[in-house]
């Protein structure tokens, strides 16, 4: 059976959608609720237990999106900037040893 | 003309003439109260609780426990209690028969006039209210949290609460609002309870309702209203702060999306309890009182965690409609169809693989973010002033933090009295 993944969203505007573009991941965005761009970088099981326990404002919206939601915006920031830095959503390993 | 509220009682503000009241206080113990008990007190004075007069006896709180009604056969859901421990009540020295001051913020606020002091098992006042006796439900947290006894008695203001800016313009109490809607003609006014910051799922709630409530009324001219009614009360981090709920209500208006002629926005101080379906009866009684004819209930309205089934509320309002003088409108979800390219309702869209609905979650991540999202998702007039609530009132915040929490703008100030 696949792992389970769980979205983090990063919405994106146009100053963002720009560094994409430049590092070639534009096409990584997808829209939601009424074309508001976001990209979405994933956690598995144990990367989101530890994303809850280390930052506790966030919460995982088990009702109706299933993503980790309500991380302070300082640390969506660095998501995105590893994000750019690396050309690759695929940052959560590196990103949560630094925690 | 009388104004009668819930039970077919007359409202009678409990206030005290300020000449008579510093008399009539003379040498009376006086007794510090918590927010909790201020804002019921105010709940009590000005009518919004009608036909409380003051805080409850055994016999009402048994009637609501074993039958959800006051012992005057008048139904009533939540229990509105005063509490105080062993200890107090000796330190005191207060008796059934005596009359004390209760204080807020140092200063005197209300004549209480004790007539019963009495114990009361709290898990069965869990058990009635909260339809559960889990002390991880905030209701019962709150219940557990009361001292060893209940004292009942009548209630007066002696010391009109200062309502501080920018609340000020939203403290509309029942005799006063019922006076503002005959001003603007409406016949019909339907409530929208809220704790929230609105994104245009909500606007659509209203706008639903309002449609729902206008029915069969000739349109010639302005009939029916929308009324917010805020519910301010105790808060938890992560809250929206008071000041963004109650100013970005209010912009909805002013930017347009309603007007002078079908919206108001106003607010009521409870500590909410979670109580689901007994809430919604209580938030029924008290939008009777402040004259409305018409209530909104969405959604698992006032619930918490999976206490109560999403329509528990509806259920019990059918239940007991004959005893209450407002009309419940039942709305459905809004969401957004990126295929209608519109905010529509589920019981009107049929693309529902395509449907976007709304999160109250990911529009909180999205103000995190401060990243503005689309006018068809969030005004940007409301957005704006969200960021300008979070500087300007929120220690750069528009979420409850630590330091709003200890250093805030009161809601209401109890002044010495003149």
């Amino acid at each position: 059976m696949a792992e389970e993944k769980y979205p983090i969203n990063i919405w994106i505007n146009e100053e963002r959608y720009e560094k994409l573009k430049a590092v070639g991941l534009a096409n990584m965005c997808e829209e939601m609720l009424a074309g508001l761009k976001v990209l979405r970088v994933y956690a598995n099981d144990a990367q989101k237990d530890k994303i809850l326990k280390v930052f506790p404002t966030a919460k995982f919206d088990s009702a109706t999106t299933k993503s980790i939601e309500l991380l302070p915006r300082e640390v969506k920031d660095k998501m995105f900037d590893m994000v750019i830095e690396k050309k690759s959503i695929d940052i959560m390993e590196e990103f949560l040893s630094k925690y | 003309m009388a104004e009668i509220g819930h039970g077919g009682k007359e409202i009678v503000e409990r206030i005290m003439d300020p000449a008579q009241a510093k008399e009539k206080i003379k040498g009376l113990k006086e007794i510090p109260i918590r927010s909790q008990i201020a804002n019921e007190v105010i709940g009590i004075a000005y009518g919004f609780f009608s036909p409380l007069e003051g805080f409850m006896g055994k016999a009402d709180l048994d009637g609501i426990c074993k039958n959800m009604h006051l012992a005057n056969g008048v139904l009533w859901s939540i229990p509105i209690l005063f509490d105080l421990s062993d200890a107090e009540i000796s330190d005191y020295g207060i008796k059934v028969g005596d009359s004390v001051v209760l204080t807020y913020q140092g200063n005197p606020m209300a004549l209480f006039e004790i007539e019963e002091i009495y114990e009361y098992d709290k898990k069965t006042i869990c058990q009635a209210v909260y339809g559960t006796t889990d002390d991880k439900h905030p209701g019962c947290a709150r219940t557990y949290a009361y001292k060893d006894k209940f004292i009942a008695g009548k209630i007066t203001l002696v010391n009109k609460p200062i309502i501080n800016p920018p609340y000020d313009p939203y403290f509309i109490p029942p005799l006063e609002m019922r006076k503002r809607f005959k001003e603007k003609g409406w016949v019909r006014v339907v409530a929208h309870q809220t704790r929230n910051v609105p994104h245009t799922g909500h606007e659509w709630l209203m706008k639903g309702a309002w449609l729902q409530t206008y029915g069969e009324l000739p349109i010639d001219k302005p009939l029916v209203g929308v009324l917010v009614n805020a519910i301010i009360g105790e808060k938890r981090k992560g809250d929206y702060i008071d000041e963004a709920i109650i100013l970005t209500q209010d912009e909805l208006r002013k930017s347009g999306y309603f007007g002078d002629h079908n919206h108001l926005t106003s607010l009521t101080f409870w500590d909410m309890r979670y109580a689901g379906p007994k809430e919604a009866i209580f938030h029924a009684i008290l939008r009777t009182n402040l004259g409305l004819t018409h209530h909104m209930f969405g959604r698992d309205h006032a619930g918490v965690g999976t206490y109560y089934g999403p329509y528990d509320a509806h259920i019990l309002l059918e239940q007991h409609k004959n005893e209450l003088s407002i009309t419940p409108v039942y709305s459905m979800n809004w969401l957004y169809c990126p295929h209608c390219g519109e905010v529509t309702s589920e019981g009107l869209c049929n693309h529902k693989n395509e449907w976007q609905k709304f999160s109250g979650t990911v529009i909180r991540s999205i103000i995190l973010d401060g990243v503005k999202p689309p006018r068809l998702i969030f005004r940007p007039e409301v957005f704006d002033l969200v960021m300008e609530c979070a500087e300007k009132y929120g220690f750069g915040s528009p979420f409850v933090t630590d330091e709003y929490l200890q250093n805030r703008i009161p809601v209401f100030t109890i002044p010495p009295l003149a």
